[in-house]
């Protein structure tokens, strides 16, 4: 099943009135279209504007997506627009060169204030801690199948060509690598509970 | 059920088979937090460990107090 053709669902659910499909994708994509603002957008507080509008004149353009392309696709393109109509709007940003881009974008944080923020900084650390911990501790094939989808970006056929196992082992394996993850994130996100969707 | 929820963020279900996942998961707030948790996995991995602190509930807030809706005709890529 391609990304484009799910979204397009998820779209066509959202499109129906199931308000629900739509808060999937912004969660779904959020952090990527944050990062992808934080490329051209200075304050912390400016790109979460930025993404705020882009997702809501995401949704009330819906109908006008057809699914030629991935949703994904359409909703970066309205991200970079609203990015550049707000470095026309505030002179006062600085479109960086193309070598920093990545960098901001690394160091984007959605909801940080522009000052430094210590507890965010270090709570963001122990997230990552945690998830490299319980990395080190998965069964290798789980950790490979994860790696392979998340980093590396193969599909869920190559995975499976790649280690010579069927497609329902490779959703299986990731399905188990990202929950035994996700059950030692527990206490540290605990303090979030309630604040996520 | 959490299957599922791994399954609707990676696109591995069949269209038929999406609305039935995405209600039983928005009806349950442990696989609703799951599906975001999943996704902080993946970014984790990707190098980036933002947590969700309330940035997508903020959209939503936002959409609600603008009375956001779908409107025919609106082309989201053109500027007004």
């Amino acid at each position: 099943m391609s990304e484009t053709i799910q979204d397009a669902e998820l779209v066509r659910l959202a499109q129906a009135g199931d308000a629900k499909a739509f808060e999937a994708l912004v969660v779904k994509y959020q952090r990527r279209i944050a990062r992808h603002v934080a490329r051209y957008v200075k304050a912390a507080g400016d790109v979460e504007d930025v993404v705020q509008e882009t997702f809501i004149r995401a949704y009330r353009g819906l109908a006008s997506f057809r699914g030629d392309s991935a949703f994904y696709s359409w909703l970066y393109r309205i991200a970079t627009n609203m990015a550049l109509t707000h470095l026309q709007r505030d002179p006062g940003e600085v479109l960086l060169g193309d070598d920093a881009p990545d960098e901001r974008a690394e160091a984007f944080e959605p909801g940080a204030s522009d000052a430094e923020d210590p507890e965010r900084t270090l709570f963001a650390k122990q997230i990552a801690e945690t998830v490299q911990r319980a990395l080190a501790k998965l069964q290798p094939e789980l950790a490979e199948a994860l790696m392979l989808y998340e980093v590396e970006g193969k599909p869920y056929a190559e995975i499976a060509g790649m280690l010579g196992i069927p497609i329902g082992t490779v959703r299986t394996r990731i399905f188990r690598a990202r929950e035994f993850i996700a059950k030692r994130l527990e206490p540290v996100l605990e303090p979030q509970r309630g604040r996520r969707w | 059920m959490s299957l599922k929820v791994s399954l609707l963020l990676d696109s591995q279900l069949a269209p038929g088979e999406v609305k039935a996942a995405l209600d039983e998961i928005v009806a349950d707030p442990r696989l609703r937090d799951r599906y975001t948790v999943y996704g902080l996995v993946g970014d984790v991995l990707r190098g980036n460990s933002t947590p969700d602190d309330g940035f997508s509930a903020r959209i939503f807030e936002r959409m609600r107090r603008e009375g956001a809706r779908i409107e025919k005709g609106f082309d989201p890529l053109k500027n007004e």
